[in-house]
């Protein structure tokens, strides 16, 4: 049963060097996300994961199609979407001045319940840092408070753009084994990334994302068997990496 | 109508602020020490005017004329030769030398005296000589033995002693509550936006009538509190004089925070930068410094600016506030200046729910 349906999703901003005229960032995008599973995004920079993201997250206005998360469609009934869902930003900064319990109390509050910080430290393994002030806390701390935050209203669905981006390999493997028993526990999980072996060992499913299109969608397995370009003499070979870049080529991106 | 998650997240304001040692200090220091320097230069008295008197004559009314001017709390007088008193007075020890001539008496009409000043030291003369002149005439009075046609008796009524202090509270209590204000709405926004903290709230059911209302709340309670820190210091320890009725000052007080809450939202929707909400906020605060009353009275501006300076919103807040603390105006006594605040909250309000759309402050 898939949690998410998207139809042909798109999403209009005007170019950033000439104002008057507009590009598709994301262009025509449909996603079936099962409940339950770990579902990744990768693409190039710019490819338009982070836009995606935002349009099912109700941050950015959706321009075309439709998106609907557990029967509630985003355009329509946000604040219903807001309720159910869990969101990670690439950017985790915090109110100064208030420890991480006071935090997780404030958002907690935002959903209008009263939570247990203590738990939700203690799920992310930061019981010890409660009365930090998270402007104190490394890296991969940081990233596992914001989902600590993220995970105050149970939600059914958690969003985490980027979770691993400037982790150390130490930190990357603990937040690896954070979302796995998330997940374990129920939770529908949608990350984007840009590390092929996060996508390749994580992901249940994932979809490749270019130029504000999804060019293929499904299990790392069969991705790498249809695309991995392989050499005539050698057995079943590659990564998400080669599929990656045979889909996406060389070039550099921004 | 308030609701809890308003009180919570107004509560995190406070603590936020409060645990802010730096910016509390700062927004107490300036108008503290101001208070404190002007008090200081205000309570004193004037210093004596070092005066020098080369006595030539030995008549009685010579000697006399010198007891009047000894006595004199205006002035501070050093007799001595000519010689000696010209190299004072060059050395700037003394403002000015006397030289009564020898013949110096009451029978004498046109007698001269001759005063040596030092042309830095002028501007004090136009106060000196009509001093001097006084007393020679009372002398001439005595020897003459006339009475003056016209005395004044003066009666001091001590409805209020109006000092420089007096009139100055009220005035920076309206800055600083400014100043706090448009920070606490403004610049505040538009920090957490750079932060993202903006963004991560928009995706979490919170509406932005409550993210506006605990901002107003948490930063209504931070003027009360500093303003009447700043008020209990200047009565208690300054000995400032406010006569007007505390509720109806607080009332002006809380209407303006209003105003200036209102502006700063406008602020914080309009700058998208730290550095463009801090440009654009100086040009709202800037002027209002010195053209809406709060250190002189706006009467003694050109008359070029005054109709202008009438109008800011500062200037009906200050103004406001002065003539209950210093007047003990009703409120019905400052119905101008309500009026005033009242066109400056719609203005805010209409301007401030125009400009502030959650979606777009928050992205």
């Amino acid at each position: 049963m898939s949690i998410i349906e998207v139809e042909n999703l798109a999403k209009q901003y005007p170019l950033p060097d000439n104002k008057s005229e507009t590009f598709f960032a994301v262009d025509g995008v449909s996603l079936q996300i099962e409940k339950g599973e770990i579902f990744g995004i990768l693409g190039p920079n710019g490819a338009g994961k982070t836009t995606t993201l935002e349009m099912l997250e109700g941050l950015v206005d959706i321009d075309d199609g439709k998106a609907v998360i557990d029967g509630i469609n985003v355009q329509t009934d946000p604040f219903k979407v807001k309720e159910m869902i869990g969101v990670q930003l690439q950017a985790n900064e915090y109110f100064d001045n208030l420890s991480l319990v006071e935090l997780l109390d404030l958002f907690g509050a935002l959903y209008n319940r009263v939570i247990n910080p203590e738990d939700l430290l203690g799920k992310v393994h930061l019981v010890e840092k409660a009365k930090a002030k998270p402007a104190n806390l490394s890296g991969g701390q940081k990233q596992r408070f914001s989902i600590a935050c993220a995970l105050v209203n149970e939600p059914k669905v958690l969003f985490l753009d980027e979770p691993t981006t400037g982790l150390d390999p130490q930190a990357k493997r603990n937040l690896w084994d954070l979302v796995l028993e998330l997940n374990d526990a129920g939770m529908t999980i949608v990350l984007t990334t840009h590390n092929m072996e996060e996508a390749e060992s994580l992901c249940n499913r994932i979809a490749i994302m270019d130029h504000g299109k999804i060019v293929a969608q499904d299990t790392p397995q069969s991705l790498i068997m249809k695309h991995a370009p392989e050499p005539p003499e050698a057995p079943l070979h590659g990564n998400i990496e080669d599929v990656f870049l045979a889909l996406t080529g060389h070039a550099l991106r921004d | 109508m308030i609701s809890k998650l308003q009180i919570h997240l107004a509560k995190d304001f406070l603590k936020i602020f409060l645990r802010d040692r730096q910016s509390i200090f700062f927004s107490l220091f300036f108008p503290v020490i101001f208070m404190t320097v002007f008090g200081f230069m205000s309570n004193g008295e004037q210093d004596p005017i070092r005066i020098g008197i080369v006595n030539q004559s030995n008549s009685v009314a010579a000697s006399d004329f010198v007891e009047e001017l000894i006595e004199s709390p205006v002035f501070d007088v050093t007799a001595g030769l000519e010689e000696r008193l010209r190299e004072e007075l060059e050395a700037g020890e003394l403002t000015m030398v006397l030289v009564l001539p020898e013949v110096f008496s009451g029978t004498n009409v046109g007698t001269e005296l001759r005063l040596l000043v030092d042309a830095a030291q002028v501007q004090q003369l136009g106060f000196i000589v009509p001093l001097l002149e006084q007393t020679l005439i009372d002398i001439e009075r005595e020897f003459r033995d006339t009475e003056p046609m016209f005395t004044l008796a003066i009666e001091d009524v001590q409805a209020r002693s109006q000092s420089y202090l007096d009139f100055l509270l009220p005035g920076l209590m309206a800055f600083t509550l400014m100043q706090l204000s448009i920070a606490g709405s403004g610049f505040n926004i538009v920090e957490f936006r750079r932060k993202g903290i903006l963004k991560r709230l928009f995706v979490t059911p919170i509406q932005p009538k409550d993210f506006i209302a605990s901002i107003v709340l948490a930063r209504m309670s931070i003027v009360l509190i500093q303003l009447s820190v700043l008020m209990a210091f200047a009565v208690f320890v300054l000995d400032v004089n406010i006569i007007g009725n505390i509720a109806s000052f607080y009332l002006v007080v809380i209407l303006g925070t209003f105003i200036f809450l209102n502006l700063g939202f406008c602020l914080g929707s309009i700058a998208k930068t730290q550095q463009a909400v801090m440009a654009v906020g100086n040009i709202v605060i800037f002027p209002q410094i010195f053209l809406s009353g709060v250190f002189y009275p706006i009467e003694s501006m050109p008359a070029l600016i005054q109709p202008i300076a009438y109008v800011l919103p500062l200037s009906f807040v200050s103004t406001g506030m002065r003539d209950i603390a210093n007047e003990g105006a009703s409120l019905l006594a400052i119905v101008p200046s309500l009026i005033g605040i009242t066109v400056w909250l719609v203005i805010g309000f209409v301007l401030a729910t125009r400009l502030f759309v959650w979606k777009e402050v928050a992205n």
